[in-house]
């Protein structure tokens, strides 16, 4: 048979067409030879042949496949009954365009972030050692740990440290020096993410061992920007904080680092030490045919093996384990992402809805074309079959266009704020267009049209055939159980917008309460910058103060400066932590008294962030390394810690029982300073000491130099920016040609914190705002339809002496009470729905009263405007034309 | 639109319209006029061919290659197209000619004809 059979049908059927020509000439030619008259022998010839084209169409039909034939059969017919409408295609192909774009959107951020697998060999074995405690999981990693994880080769391969590159480091040497991210990682970082190398190589084991030399791998970014893509570098040494390092290898520009980084450094830990501060973090693969439980038990092991050796490292309960890396990286954002993507379902389905909606109105001035084609034959199916191409028709093409709006818009976003969204690149960069999302949106596309399609179609294919054709006034056939149906719709639209804006609300309550928070501090005309300071200078107290005081000195003479401190920490960024004990206070069972955030800070810190002064007093300049020892505690300390007592009493002891880098005497407790915001605007704040930064043990700073950067705090009494080119050049003076990065005033940080906040609230909210607006259209559409259906009735009871005011009213009214039923059931959808809300809000109940009560109102208030215009429109009916018409 | 008609004893069997115009063709590539007058005045007009369903079997004889067909000019001179037997079409006649004599054999037994 083969495909033959459906090729070159009209030519083949041209070939019949003239086959049947000479069929009937030979028949005419021998009934000429039986005697027949011509006219007679042809006569006779087509009477005994039959109709032509009947044999045409068999064979037309046989060559044919039914199915193909009547889809594009359909087709056609689909695109000419749209382009018929035009208004109403070009509105549904926008309803449609929004709802697929804010799907499309979505899912696109939703894949880069959540599905795509993380870009290294075998991703799936790749993973993050963890501390699992019964409150949460930690990944802080100190190098005892490092190395019994390092040992556990049963379960684990490529063990490999690194850190986030904090501290920073100073390109030195030539014209322009550079401040770059250098991210420390144990040798094994390459080979567990499976980096390639362009040039030389990356560490070797010991290299990666205390004084294993001065090595460095540069990253492809830096090597061709700095050093212009020459591969002679390799064997070179560069000058880092003016020490020489020489430069081993380059990695290839395919590699994504976890950690943006520039170039890269041996961490050369000391396998021995027992030093327990946790400044790194670990991740490794799982050996072949290994499972995630066979390593946990395996570490769960190690746990009890490693708290017999080390009694106070880690709690009875808590004990290590791995958690797959990609998790690890995307955890956070998976419930917000997931809610949005619920969030744009509920607006596709608002926009369905509208759309099912306007084809529902267009079926219904169509009665008559169906019940013609019904009359010539047409099956019922055949009929669905045409509706649901044109909806088809319609969706598909909506989809695409809100494939390119969704992905430009996301993209636009993205590109304004990338909400802390991890992997979706700098700027949104690395959101990918790729098969997944476009297969993701023809699916949401043919569902669509499908969802949308199917109930007018079918309500269509219903039509009673007489009735229909008898009928003169189609407009009053089918009118009420359509209008029913479509009430149905409208409610549904109604209660689907009130969820969105309901949530909405909520997310923007808690975007104003975060905004709302006192930080502890004034963010107003304050800069900040880091400076990095890992060179072999500043591993003592003395030389860091040093260059604090002569820093701090030069800035303070620039016009415009009010003060000028520094500090290893800025507030609202986090803290490291530090066990301590109050001196002479029991601590019972416990290893230490409790755990605190801790700062090291120079004089006029909270002068300069106008942190306020509670009591006591604060540092100055004679609280140094020869004074002594003293600390400043924060309210949140102080309420915990002394619920009854004087703090200014007591002494305590930082660290206790540290190894001898950290060892230092009991520090006397002189001031009490208002709590800041360090873990977060929506976290309360955790209790903090400050500690003069010349009075550190020099182990620490040492440790602290190379792990953060120095961060300087400079108050102006103007725009903080017009002394950001002054203030550089000062510290670049004043220390001797360090650079400095990250330069933004604290209202830029403070604004950083509530990024995730706003970019959940924005795009909640112009989905709200999406589907109040097609539910407003949609509650337009019916009412509009429902008047002009009932053109005769008003114009009758018009006739009759009914007033305008009661008319425009019986429209209100009907359009209210849709709307009041669509309400009560948006409301009830929403207390049970915004639970899943509740980790997204901050200062606000998940059935916060003023949500629940004015959405309502506004939609409501939307819904009125939406009915009015219908309803005047049903007062200025012309009682004469009215019954006139049709 | 399936028009009502009682059967008629000259009609033939659905699908062995096939099998006789395979049957015609081993004499010698023929058109289709020369076809339906070679089955009728074969079977001594017995049989009556619709001339309307002559062309599509042929056309789907041709499509399952059992028969091959060209332009030519017949007899009277007229153009015409002819139709021939393929060696994959006297293959089929064979088969089917067998087909047709075992059924035929088996209804005369159940209609109990002695000389079926």
């Amino acid at each position: 048979m083969g495909f033959q059979r459906y090729l070159n049908r009209e030519s083949k059927d041209r070939d019949l067409a003239e086959e049947i020509q000479s069929h009937l000439a030979h028949e005419v030619d021998a009934n000429l030879a039986r005697g027949l008259s011509e006219a007679e022998a042809r006569r006779r010839a087509r009477l005994r042949f039959g109709n032509p084209r009947t044999v045409r169409e068999r064979v037309w039909i046989y060559r044919s496949l039914p199915m193909m034939d009547g889809i594009f059969r359909d087709l056609r017919d689909a695109w000419r009954s749209l382009r018929k409408t035009k208004g109403l295609t070009i509105v549904a192909l926008l309803v449609i365009a929004l709802g697929i774009g804010v799907n499309t959107a979505v899912f696109s951020v939703v894949n880069t972030v959540l599905l795509q697998p993380l870009p290294y060999p075998d991703p799936h074995s790749l993973m993050r050692l963890v501390l699992f405690t019964p409150q949460r999981t930690l990944d802080g990693a100190s190098v005892p740990e490092f190395n019994l994880w390092r040992q556990q080769t049963s379960v684990l391969r490529d063990v490999a440290g690194y850190d986030t590159g904090g501290a920073g480091l100073n390109l030195t040497g030539g014209d322009h020096p550079m401040q770059v991210q250098g991210v420390h990682v144990t040798h094994d970082y390459f080979t567990l993410f499976g980096a390639p190398v362009i040039a030389g190589r990356t560490f070797t084991e010991e290299e990666d061992s205390p004084h294993g030399g001065n090595v460095v791998v540069l990253s492809y970014g830096l090597w061709k920007q700095r050093f212009g893509g020459d591969t002679k570098i390799v064997g070179q040494t560069l000058p880092i904080d003016n020490t020489p390092y020489l430069v081993v290898g380059i990695i290839g520009p395919s590699f994504v680092s976890d950690n943006p980084a520039d170039v890269w450094l041996p961490f050369q830990f000391d396998l021995n030490s027992q030093d327990m501060a946790h400044y790194f973090r670990v991740s490794a693969r799982l050996q072949p045919g290994v499972t995630i439980e066979q390593a946990n038990a395996q570490l769960k092991l190690a746990s009890d093996q490693f708290r017999r050796l080390k009694p106070n490292a880690i709690g009875r309960q808590n004990h290590y384990g791995v958690f797959p890396l990609k998790e690890w990286m995307t955890g956070d954002t998976r419930t917000p992402l997931l809610v949005l993507l619920c969030a744009v379902g509920l607006v596709l389905l608002i926009a369905c809805a509208n759309v099912a909606n306007l084809l529902l109105a267009k079926a219904s001035g169509r009665q008559r074309e169906f019940a013609t084609r019904a009359a010539l034959g047409a099956g019922r199916w055949q009929i669905i079959r045409q509706l649901l191409a044109e909806s088809l028709l319609l969706s598909l093409s909506g989809g695409l266009l809100g494939l390119l709006l969704g992905y430009a818009s996301v993209r636009l976003l993205l590109n304004v704020n990338t909400g802390s969204l991890p992997r979706v690149g700098e700027n949104g960069m690395a959101l990918a267009l790729d098969m997944r999302v476009l297969f993701f949106t023809l699916g949401v596309s043919v569902l669509t049209g499908i969802l949308f399609g199917l109930v007018p179609a079918v309500s269509a294919s219903r039509t009673n055939l007489v009735a229909s054709l008898n009928e003169s006034s189609s407009r009053t056939g089918s009118g009420s159980r359509s209008v029913n149906f479509r009430s149905v719709l409208v409610i549904t639209e109604i209660a689907l917008a009130l969820i969105l804006v309901i949530g909405s609300t909520l997310l923007i309550r808690t975007y104003l309460k975060l905004q709302g928070v006192d930080p502890g501090f004034d963010t107003h005309n304050t800069l900040t910058m880091a400076m990095s300071i890992s060179g072999d200078r500043f591993q003592a107290s003395a030389p860091v103060d040093q260059i604090i005081r002569q820093g701090t000195e030069r800035i303070k003479t620039i016009p415009g400066v009010v003060e000028a401190a520094a500090g290893n920490g800025l507030p609202l960024q986090g803290a490291f932590g530090v066990p301590f004990d109050i001196v002479g206070r029991s601590k019972g069972n416990a290893p230490s008294t409790g755990s605190t955030g801790y700062y090291s800070v120079s004089a006029n810190f909270f002068e300069a962030l106008k942190i306020p002064l509670l009591r006591g007093r604060t540092f100055t300049d004679r609280d140094n390394a020869s004074a002594p020892g003293v600390v400043i505690i924060n309210e949140t300390l102080a309420k915990q810690y002394w619920p009854h007592g004087d703090p200014l009493r007591d002494r305590i002891q930082k660290a206790p029982g540290a190894g001898p880098p950290f060892t230092e005497p009991p520090r006397q407790v002189i001031g009490i300073i208002g709590d800041t915001r360090d873990g977060g605007l929506n976290r309360d704040p955790f209790p903090a000491i400050y500690i003069p930064l010349a009075q550190m043990p020099d182990g620490e700073t040492a440790l602290n130099s190379r792990i953060a950067p120095l961060w300087w705090i400079v108050r102006t009494n103007g725009d903080p920016h017009a002394v950001v080119a002054q203030v550089t050049a000062a510290l670049r003076e004043s220390t001797g040609g360090l650079p400095v990065a990250h330069i933004r005033t604290m209202d830029e940080i403070d604004s950083l914190m509530v990024s995730r906040e706003r970019f959940n609230m924005l795009l909640l909210t112009v989905f709200g705002a999406s589907g109040l607006l097609l539910a407003a259209a949609g509650i337009y559409g019916l009412m509009a339809f429902s008047v002009e259906q009932r053109t005769q009735e008003l114009g009758i009871r018009m006739a009759m002496g009914a007033q305008t005011s009661h008319l425009r009213n019986m429209v209100l009214r009907q359009g209210m009470m849709l709307t009041i039923i669509g309400v009560v059931a948006g409301i009830a959808a929403s207390f049970w729905l915004t639970r899943f809300l509740a980790s997204f809000l901050f200062g606000v109940e998940k059935w916060d009263p003023l949500a629940f009560l004015l959405t309502p109102l506004l939609l409501s208030a939307v819904a009125l405007a939406a009915t009015w215009i219908p309803a005047v429109r049903a007062t200025r009916v012309d009682p004469i034309t009215a019954l006139r018409f049709e | 639109m399936a028009r009502n008609k009682t059967q008629d004893a000259g009609e033939i069997l659905q699908g062995t319209l096939d099998l006789l115009i395979l049957r015609t063709l081993i004499l010698g590539p023929a058109h289709g006029h020369t076809i339906a007058r070679s089955i009728e005045s074969t079977s001594e007009n017995a049989l009556e061919v619709e001339q309307g369903s002559l062309y599509p079997a042929l056309h789907r004889l041709e499509d399952r290659g059992l028969v091959a067909s060209e332009w030519g000019v017949s007899d009277n001179n007229r153009r015409a197209k002819f139709y021939r037997l393929t060696a994959k079409g006297r293959k089929e006649l064979a088969a089917a000619t067998g087909r047709w004599r075992r059924m035929t054999r088996a209804i005369g037994l159940i209609l109990g004809e002695s000389n079926g």
